[in-house]
């Protein structure tokens, strides 16, 4: 043996990596949980991460290319990270994870799967409580992923992940 | 000779700019918390979504998609002057609204079948989310439509007002021909007209508002009419040019003639907007958040 070469990541690794990125406006679940990550390609130092916004006009956006590329350029083996946004791929709540959609509700925000609709009729499971004793309030919430919500059981608002 | 395809990017980045930005202007005023919240929100969708055509643009051009946004001189702006249009009143706002949604929803249908693939990609998560301000739109409609009085006639109002340049929305871009030709555009502006105009014509039947005309002349008193007081304009009553009222809807006739905002031109209300929009990026240019 003559030289000690650093071996490039594996595309599992960076995915691990991506699996641990905190979300800029939902910090306890991850890009990699919440289904923004579409394709994730290594050749030799060289990472290309291929992600899909949640909504279009999401503000993070920007600060997300960034933490992206700072959780990766640390890792052994990597000169160069670019992380490009995707319009070929259409961002679905059904995207995110198990994990992430049990982060979102310790978070207080209801994940897909709760019983949201369009129209907002109601019954959405509370993520406080539990109680389906729940009535829609705006689809228009902090973010555009999020629509606010009200529960009659234990008298807290919630907020939604949209459908 | 410059790509037609641009042409195709501004005309709808700028429309979805300005109306945005124009939304954006009911933030703290509107008549009540949540709508503050609903118009703050649509405006956001509608700044992402200009931004997504900008950065087509933005490959085409090589020019800096905030360049393309807020630098350049108004009459190289290609929004529809419906879109710069002020406010006005609720009536005229949920007019526009539901007239430029259900316009924008009839483009992007369409466009999902352009044979330039980032068009037709883009359009699938710009129409999830504009089910949202098409929901929003329709329900304000429905909800002014049924009254009271004073809602009835301000929505008439507003209609009538927007109607006309609503049909500007469809003006034929100076590279119609090319685009079409080349599959860009599936389909030309006066298909996309017509199916607008069957849209809306749909709408305004499932509310009744012809036959509210019809009865509420006859009321005692319209308040409690079920459908409306007669105080609202017909539908019959919106006109504009180059379209025809036939069968309960409208059919288009003829040609554009003269040149509206896809040729770069502008109403008075245009400056103001414009001012507003780009103020901090002409006074900072280069500047970085």
């Amino acid at each position: 043996m003559t030289s000690r070469t650093v071996t490039a990541p594996s595309p599992e690794d960076v995915r691990a990596v991506l699996d641990a990125v905190p979300d800029p406006e939902m910090p306890p679940v991850s890009i990699g949980e919440l289904g923004m990550v579409v394709d994730v390609r290594v050749d030799g130092g060289r990472v290309e991460v291929d992600l899909v916004p949640t909504f279009s006009g999401c503000p993070a956006i920007a600060v997300i290319r960034e933490d992206v590329e700072r959780a990766l350029r640390p890792l052994a083996g990597v000169d160069k990270v670019e992380v490009r946004f995707v319009r070929d791929v259409v961002w679905d709540p059904e995207r995110i994870t198990f994990a992430g959609r049990r982060k979102l509700a310790e978070f207080g925000i209801a994940p897909p799967g709760s019983g949201q609709t369009l129209l907002g009729i109601g019954g959405v499971k509370c993520p406080l409580c539990g109680s389906r004793d729940t009535v829609a309030d705006s689809p228009f919430g902090p973010t555009p992923c999020r629509a606010t919500n009200y529960c009659r059981g234990c008298r807290n608002p919630f907020e939604v992940i949209k459908p | 000779m410059s790509d037609p395809r641009i042409d195709l990017l501004l005309a709808m980045a700028d429309d979805e700019l300005v109306i945005g930005h124009r939304h954006s202007q009911w933030t703290g005023v509107a008549p009540h918390l949540e709508e503050d919240l609903a118009f703050s929100s649509i405006a956001q969708d509608e700044v992402g979504h200009a931004v997504v055509w900008y950065g087509l643009a933005s490959e085409l051009t090589g020019k800096d998609p905030d360049a393309l946004g807020l630098g350049r001189q108004p009459d190289q702006y290609r929004n529809a002057i419906l879109v710069e249009r002020p406010n006005r009143d609720w009536g005229y706002t949920v007019a526009r609204h539901y007239l430029y949604d259900t316009a924008d929803d009839v483009r992007l249908v369409a466009l999902a079948d352009s044979a330039w693939r980032p068009v037709a990609d883009a359009t699938g998560a710009l129409r999830r989310e504009e089910r949202y301000h098409l929901l929003h739109a329709r329900t304000w409609l429905d909800r002014l439509a049924h009254g009271p009085v004073d809602a009835r006639r301000k929505l008439g109002e507003g209609l009538v007002a927007a109607f006309g340049e609503a049909l500007g929305l469809f003006e034929p871009l100076p590279a119609e021909g090319d685009l079409v030709a080349d599959g860009v555009l599936p389909v030309p502006h006066a298909e996309l007209l017509q199916r607008w105009l069957d849209m809306i014509a749909a709408d305004f039947d499932a509310l009744g508002l012809e036959r509210v005309l019809e009865e509420g002349a006859t009321m005692a008193d319209p308040e409690f009419v079920p459908t409306s007081s007669g105080e609202m304009e017909a539908p019959a009553t919106l006109s504009g040019p180059h379209v025809e009222r036939r069968d309960r809807g409208w059919v288009p006739v003829g040609e554009f003639t003269g040149r509206g905002g896809r040729h770069g031109q502008h109403s008075e209300d245009f400056a103001e907007v414009w001012q507003e929009m780009t103020g901090t990026y002409r006074a900072h240019p280069g500047a970085t958040w």
